[in-house]
């Protein structure tokens, strides 16, 4: 059974002890190194080539967020878990901007990382539930306060199914695959469900589904 | 520099004390002046007319005295005249005409000898005594000769007389001649006097006012020296008080940043760690102690509960988005925030803001804006509030706006808003704060950037 490597990378001592505990819990994954800033984690991940990287948002010299979208470009095979004290959208998008595939919340990391991993070594979205419901209360105040429609209520059943398979992560090859349709219908399906709900990127159209609920 | 600043107070009461008693002596030179160049004057005016009047009365006596001698003179030389004409003729017949006219011209030369103004001088008395003893000698002699039968002897004698008398009038009338000059003389010396008094009062009075001019001048000198003095002091410690309390934001920011931090590193991180054990406990225990999983479960959310609790006090000191994401997303953040914790909606607007604005300048706006979300929530009921935040190459420029009930800003004045002011002053910006009652609140500021820092990324 392949091994998913894993690289932790978070300024503190005691997390990352906690953090790696939890993964040598599992036999599939191995920890096979630690870093303490930003920095050390780009470069670590160009010397070990690891699949994961677990990484916290806030650390000095080079904040996560950074280090992520440094790591995604270069390498483009390595996902990145995001782990972060706020459920705040700010951070949620930033984070999948730079390329993140899941984000956890460190309070709630001992529980999800496993899934996370798990989900991540799959090119799959993970999102902490509590991450979530922050981000549909936001949405939900902001639909009341301005007024405005719930434009999920506009889409097709096709085109929620085709934003679900997007917001996870799939391509739209798979989603073909997955749905017998051609790449191409996919493709005009993907385009108006971005038109209708008025979202720019497979990010924005992620943390739309994580504030919907439709992943998490 | 308590030192120094003693020593200057100690200065500046000295000369409080030396003042008005200097005041008191340059107005007292003052007045003196005035009185010296008044009585002088007075003196001087008085000393003038004295003379004038003096020189009249010399000139009143001299020509009364030159009209008496004048007449005398006529009088006499009339009189030699008639004599000599009278005793010219033979004795045996006289002439009673030439008789009467002798008598008469005697009476009138008596009448004129007394009739000599009053006052005379010794030396005139004397001559006036010996005109008067030889005319009484004449007198006598014609008399004599006249009854008695006429001596050749008596008959020279009387001419001698008669020309001892007219000299001795002229002599007189040289006397007069010379009192005039007398006269003059005095006058001249009383007049160079007045002038050489006159002389000293005025140069009394320059050399004073010489005096009061220098000791004037050196006290406004020192006046002025003094008030400059004053004024760089105040100068001085408003310059202090700006840089304190510019340093006091420093150390505040500064403060919270490293109290943030210890609580991020030390206390989040323990209970982060607390809360992975925790949860590794939960999963290894087995499955039939309930007990312990419940109390377990327990322990990790009061373990979360505190978690969130100290990522609030963290993020209230210091927002660590401020460093993870940058001014915008910060605000965002800040906006949800206040919406998600109050009945106030914030929309957070925002143009090219650049992401390499150094801390202060982000710091600064941050706690602008954080402030005056604060101040609407807390004071003015509002429901909505927009914040614009603008950059451009040369500034940057911060708008909140609410629609609360508003105040009035003259009146109203808080603390918060002077921290507001006191955040963008040191930066070299402005602000201002619009609003009145049932208007709703806007306070706007304008930061200057940094030349380098001015242009977005």
């Amino acid at each position: 059974m392949k091994q998913t490597r894993v690289l932790l990378a978070d300024d503190h001592t005691l997390i990352r002890a906690g953090l790696r505990l939890v993964i040598d819990q599992e036999p599939e994954f191995t920890v096979v190194g630690e870093a303490s800033d930003g920095r050390q984690a780009v470069a670590l991940a160009d010397s070990l080539k690891p699949d994961i990287v677990v990484m916290d948002v806030g650390m000095p010299g080079l904040n996560g967020i950074e280090a992520c979208r440094q790591i995604r470009d270069s390498m483009p095979d390595v996902q990145v878990v995001m782990l972060s004290m706020h459920s705040d959208e700010g951070y949620v998008l930033r984070a999948l901007k730079a390329g993140a595939r899941a984000y956890l919340l460190k309070d709630s990391a001992e529980a999800d990382l496993t899934r996370a991993i798990r989900a991540a070594s799959e090119r799959k979205s993970f999102f902490s539930p509590a991450v979530g419901k922050v981000l549909l209360e936001d949405y939900m105040r902001t639909l009341q306060r301005t007024g405005a429609e719930d434009s999920y209520e506009l889409l097709s059943p096709r085109e929620r199914e085709i934003l679900q398979l997007v917001a996870e992560g799939k391509s739209s090859k798979e989603i073909a695959g997955l749905l017998n349709l051609s790449v191409h219908t996919v493709e005009t399906h993907r385009a108006r469900v971005m038109q209708k709900l008025n979202l720019r990127g497979i990010p924005e159209l992620t943390l739309y589904a994580v504030r919907k609920g439709i992943i998490s | 520099m308590p030192l120094v600043r003693d020593q200057s107070n100690l200065a500046a009461a000295d000369s409080d004390s030396l003042s008005p008693r200097l005041r008191w002596v340059l107005l007292g030179t003052f007045v003196a002046l005035l009185a010296l160049i008044f009585v002088s004057g007075a003196a001087a005016t008085r000393t003038l007319r004295e003379m004038h009047e003096q020189e009249q009365e010399a000139r009143r006596a001299v020509a009364s005295r030159a009209q008496t001698l004048s007449k005398l003179y006529v009088s006499i030389e009339v009189y030699n005249e008639d004599i000599g004409r009278y005793l010219g003729y033979p004795l045996e017949r006289p002439d009673p005409l030439m008789r009467q006219q002798v008598d008469r011209l005697t009476s009138e030369i008596e009448s004129q000898l007394d009739g000599y103004p009053d006052g005379r001088q010794p030396e005139e008395a004397a001559l006036l005594k010996s005109i008067a003893e030889l005319y009484r000698r004449h007198l006598a002699l014609y008399r004599s000769a006249e009854n008695a039968a006429t001596s050749p002897g008596a008959r020279g004698e009387i001419l001698t007389l008669r020309t001892q008398l007219i000299d001795g009038s002229g002599e007189v009338n040289a006397w007069n001649g010379r009192q005039i000059q007398t006269n003059d003389e005095t006058l001249l010396a009383q007049f160079s006097r007045l002038q050489a008094s006159l002389t000293g009062s005025l140069s009394i009075a320059l050399a004073g006012g010489l005096l009061l001019v220098v000791a004037s001048m050196a006290y406004i000198l020192r006046l002025e020296r003094q008030t400059r003095s004053r004024y760089d002091e105040l100068a001085q410690s408003r310059y202090e008080l700006e840089r304190l309390s510019s340093r006091l934001v420093d150390a505040q920011e500064e403060e919270r940043r490293s109290i943030s931090r210890e609580l991020h590193d030390e206390v989040g991180q323990s209970l982060g760690a607390l809360l992975v054990d925790l949860g590794r406990l939960s999963t290894n225990l087995p499955a039939d102690t309930s007990e312990i999983h419940e109390r377990i479960d327990h322990m990790k959310s009061l373990t979360e509960r505190t978690v969130g609790t100290v990522r609030d006090i963290a993020l209230l000191l210091r927002p660590s988005m401020l460093d993870d994401l940058g001014l915008v997303a910060a605000l965002e953040w800040q906006g949800r925030e206040v919406s998600r914790r109050s009945e106030m909606e914030v929309a957070v607007e925002s143009a090219n803001v650049s992401d390499e604005l150094p801390d202060e300048y982000k710091i600064c706006v941050y706690r602008l804006v954080q402030e005056a979300l604060n101040n609407a929530v807390r004071h003015s009921r509002a429901r909505n509030a927009k914040v614009r935040v603008a950059g451009s190459a040369s500034a940057i420029e911060i708008e909140v706006r609410d629609d609360g009930r508003g105040f009035d800003p003259k009146r109203a004045r808080g603390l918060g808003i002077l921290g507001m002011e006191e955040r963008v002053k040191r930066l070299g910006g402005s602000l201002a704060v619009d609003s009145a009652p049932g208007q709703g609140t806007v306070v706007k500021a304008e930061l200057p950037l940094p030349v380098a820092a001015g242009t977005p990324a």
